[in-house]
């Protein structure tokens, strides 16, 4: 019934916070450079959620809250005049190795890590969207605004560059 | 002919995300080209490696004023309920008895689900509501709660006894208001006496029901009443017991009221609730938690204001027990109460035995270590290693240490050492750091299972568990981990929680893990709390001197008109649960101090007692209620057992009330009576009479003492920085 309805609205944008704030930042962080604007913009991206209802937003997510995130990143950095391609420093590792790691494996995934920051951004973009936050081809086009097989296209040359690499080393 | 390899069709069937209509061709061309077969291996490891890699990159979070303002957001659409809109219309319409019954019905249904009987049974006696059946009772949803203001000061207006007339209990279903109108409109407002904190509303809804009383509820809804506060409900009476792990109540209401939405302690009949149980408590998270919050000028939520754990994070000068016997000694003291003058404040202290470090049992832990990589912040993992470095610099050699960690794969990074090799284990922490993702079930039957192993018979065993509550425990449901861990508790290994980093996420859980394993929980936000908790107050935290401590207060109703107990409201037990020892309460560590406030009003000498009311008949079937001459206000009992034992011994102390005033306080009382009206306030209670945040700091200032430490200095900052958000 109704109340039950807005009780369990919380816990679900409540569930959704939990699980989004970090992939958001994380991702925003890649289009702004600057942690506070990436802050700043994935805060609203939520408040926005729970202007919306619930049935409207809930079959579109999670695209919807990385699109709500990245087009306004956009706009801020339009606003302040930084359309600068951001520098990528590629991904970080930080933990030690799982005991069971072949000492190989962790060096290509390092190199892939690192030769990640060195695809144009297009395709960075795809690939974190992608593999870091789990979107579908289909929900990476509603986010980026490509076609989906612009997106194909950007991940499959993506691809073919960090195999690359990572053949060139081993 | 060109090889697929180059194809980005190839890529998307890869990743599986290739139409279905495709798919076939693809597979076709593959199955003659070895050098496209080549490339599909190579990318689907490939896109393995990115998910793995790229999913365990560390990233920020949003700030933690930022992470409150959202949430804040949260709970206040939650308020706006456009349901309840919908249905004021109904009313206004005339189809307020539609959309009562429908309402009725509903929750109707989830009583002859469950428990419909006892409703039934609940119109004989009140005593047996509390003890309908229910386990060691955590918050269930309140009936109720502002009804103070009628009794701040003055007994409860004489009502009578039959259960069915006193609707006191504001049925605050939001579907039916009226049943709450109704009793203001009476203006019999009665505490909620006969309804304790365990009843779930709707009971009280059947009751009416039954009698057909909707019609009048209706056309009361109508009456716009001056004292409509919409007391705290639960909602989802689908829950009966609600659980633990979220103790805000859910409250919609109108959007112009913002409503305390959580369970606060209501006061209680002395004569038609005599008892009052609950059980004992030494976590202090929640006012590490607080500190948080409001170091940061943030509002803490209010359902993490624990006022209990708030007290209890002070140490006070308790004297230690005499008896060697004893492990704890008690004390009670009774003054004026602050926020409400006429009325009495009744403190309740516990002082567990004093174990000098150099007498401590002989020690084996486990430390169970979450390196997720949400761990990686500068508040989490390395403030994790530098506490337990300080605990380990403190162990003797006799002492054990095992270390165990769960992230991606749970893992003994350090099998259980005896102390004589400090730097093994001082380097097996130094080498830890965070990465991965968490899978917390697996780890703890591991610790578990190393604790076992290295039991030591009369020695203090514990696991103690570090995290930041980030654990995705791979087991299924939440209930399923403290299923685990009451099991693991039977072992006689008992589990101290140690919360980091984020404020309060999952704190719930984490305080009921504690409770579970027989445990305690502490929150460490910086490394001053990391010494307190892990190195002066390392026997407390350690070495458990009573286990299972349940407290049962009877109050004299020829002195006592009504009591409300200042906190606790997690631990409320049933009256039938004191003396039952399978009923699993709190443990006391050595030279912790466990403080217990009541707020009481007493009775007016003169006025009638209720069941002398010339007005109510006298009753056929019961002979009236015959009061004691005694003096004594109230009597205190407590069950308690030894750490190892499993039959509880009982202690009983009587309390006269000598009348003295604040000024003779101790100061100590004081300062406790400062900190349970800050959290009162800062969880909006109804019952803060007169209470503001002056009072708080007038009352911290009589009761600084000697505040070596100056953990009380550092209050009365806090209560400074809460003047931004609180009138």
């Amino acid at each position: 019934m109704g109340q039950d309805d807005s009780t369990d609205k919380a816990r679900w944008m409540r569930d959704l916070l939990d699980r989004f704030e970090v992939p958001l930042v994380r991702y925003t962080l890649k289009i702004t450079g600057d942690l506070d604007r990436a802050r700043d913009v994935v805060q609203e991206a939520f408040l926005r959620l729970c202007r919306e209802p619930r049935e409207r937003v809930e079959p579109r997510l999670p695209a919807w809250l990385f699109t709500v995130a990245r087009n306004r990143a956009l706009d801020v950095m339009k606003k302040e005049k930084r359309m600068k391609t951001i520098g990528d420093p590629g991904a970080v590792t930080s933990r030690e190795p799982a005991p069971a790691r072949r000492s190989e494996e962790r060096e290509s995934a390092r190199m892939v890590l690192a030769a990640l920051g060195s695809l144009p951004e297009a395709q960075r973009e795809v690939i974190r969207l992608k593999f870091q936050n789990g979107l579908s081809y289909r929900e990476i086009g509603e986010v980026t605004g490509h076609s989906v097989s612009n997106v194909g296209y950007l991940i499959h040359t993506a691809i073919q560059s960090l195999r690359r690499k990572v053949k060139h080393v081993s | 002919m060109s090889s697929i390899a180059d194809d980005p069709r190839l890529t998307a069937y890869a990743l599986g995300e290739l139409p279905e209509a495709e798919r076939a061709e693809v597979e076709a061309l593959l199955r003659d080209d070895p050098a496209a077969r080549a490339a599909l291996e190579e990318t689907a490891s490939l896109a393995g490696l990115l998910k793995e890699e790229l999913r365990a990159e560390p990233g920020p979070r949003l700030s933690p004023d930022q992470r409150a303002a959202v949430v804040q957001r949260f709970e206040d659409e939650r308020r706006i309920v456009p349901f309840y809109r919908r249905r004021a219309a109904l009313w206004t319409a005339g189809g307020a008895l539609a959309a009562s019954l429908l309402g009725y019905l509903t929750f109707g249904t989830e009583l002859t689900e469950r428990r419909r009987p006892e409703a039934l049974a609940r119109l004989g006696s009140q005593s047996k509501m509390r003890d309908a059946g229910a386990p060691y009772r955590r918050v269930e949803p309140l009936t109720g709660a502002p009804r103070s203001e009628d009794f701040k000061s003055a007994p409860p207006p004489a009502a009578p006894s039959r259960p069915e007339e006193s609707n006191a209990a504001p049925a605050p279903i939001l579907g039916l208001p009226a049943l709450k109108r109704k009793s203001e409109a009476r203006g019999a407002l009665k505490p909620d006496v006969r309804f304790s904190t365990s009843l779930p509303p709707a009971e009280d809804q059947v009751q009416l029901g039954l009698r057909g009383k909707l019609k009048e509820s209706i056309e009361l809804s109508r009456s716009s009443s001056p004292r409509s506060r919409e007391p705290a409900v639960k909602p989802e009476l689908r829950r009966f017991n609600p659980s633990p792990q979220d103790p805000s109540v859910d409250v919609p209401t109108l959007p112009e009221r913002r409503q305390e939405a959580l369970v606060h302690n209501p006061f209680r009949s002395a004569i038609d609730d005599p008892l009052s149980t609950f059980s004992i408590d030494v976590d202090t998270a929640s006012y590490a938690n607080v500190r948080r919050f409001l170091t940061h000028n943030t509002r803490p939520p209010l359902e993490q204001v624990r006022i209990e754990e708030m007290i209890n994070y002070f140490s006070y000068d308790y004297a230690p027990p005499v008896e060697a016997d004893r492990p704890f000694s008690s004390e009670l003291e009774v003054t004026q109460c602050p926020w409400n003058i006429k009325n009495r404040l009744v403190r309740i202290g516990l002082k567990g035995r004093v174990v000098p470090e150099d007498q401590r049992p002989t020690t084996n832990l486990v430390f169970l270590l979450d390196v997720s990589g949400s761990m990686n912040s500068a508040n989490k993992l390395p403030l994790v290693k530098e506490g337990l470095r300080q605990l380990v610099e403190r162990l003797g050699e006799n002492d054990r240490v095992a270390i165990v960690v769960y992230a991606g794969a749970s893992g003994l990074v350090l099998p259980s050492t005896s102390c004589q090799e400090k730097s093994t284990i001082l380097g097996a922490l130094d080498r830890l750091s965070a990465g991965g993702s968490t899978n917390g079930g697996a780890g703890i039957q591991l610790a578990y299972q190393t604790a076992v192993a290295n039991f030591i018979e009369g020695g203090v065993n514990r696991v103690v568990l570090a995290t930041d509550g980030d654990f995705n425990v791979g087991l299924r449901r939440r209930s399923d981990l403290e299923s685990l861990i009451q099991d693991r508790a039977k072992s006689g290994v008992f589990l101290t929680v140690l919360g980091f980093g984020r404020n309060g996420y999952n704190d719930g859980i984490m305080e009921t893990l504690a409770d579970k394993g027989n445990g305690n929980y502490a929150f460490i936000d910086n490394r001053a709390e990391a010494k307190k908790v892990l190195v002066d107050q390392l026997s407390g935290t350690l070495i458990t001197i009573a286990k299972d401590v349940k407290i049962q207060v009877e109050f004299n109703p020829a002195k006592v008109a009504s009591y409300r107990l200042i906190g606790y409201e997690n631990r409320v037990m049933a009256a039938a649960d004191f003396n039952d020892d399978r009923k699993d309460a709190g443990e006391i560590g050595a030279g912790h101090t466990v403080t217990a406030l009541y707020e009481v009003v007493l009775r007016d000498p003169n006025a009638p007692l209720q069941t002398e009311d010339p007005r109510v008949d006298e009753l056929k079937y019961q002979e009236r209620k015959k009061l004691s001459q005694s003096p004594e206000m109230l009597t205190l009992k407590l069950r308690y057992k030894q750490p190892d034992g499993d039959t509880s011994s009982l202690l009983a102390f009587p309390l006269v009330d000598q009348q003295r005033s604040y000024n003779d306080a101790t100061t100590d009382f004081k300062f406790a009576a400062s900190v349970a009206l800050f959290g009162m306030i800062l969880r909006n209670s109804p019952h803060k009479g007169d209470g503001n945040l002056e009072l708080v700091d007038e009352l911290a200032q009589d009761g600084l003492g000697a505040d070596a430490k100056g953990y009380r200095k550092e209050f009365r900052q806090l209560v400074q920085a809460a003047h931004r958000f609180v009138r």
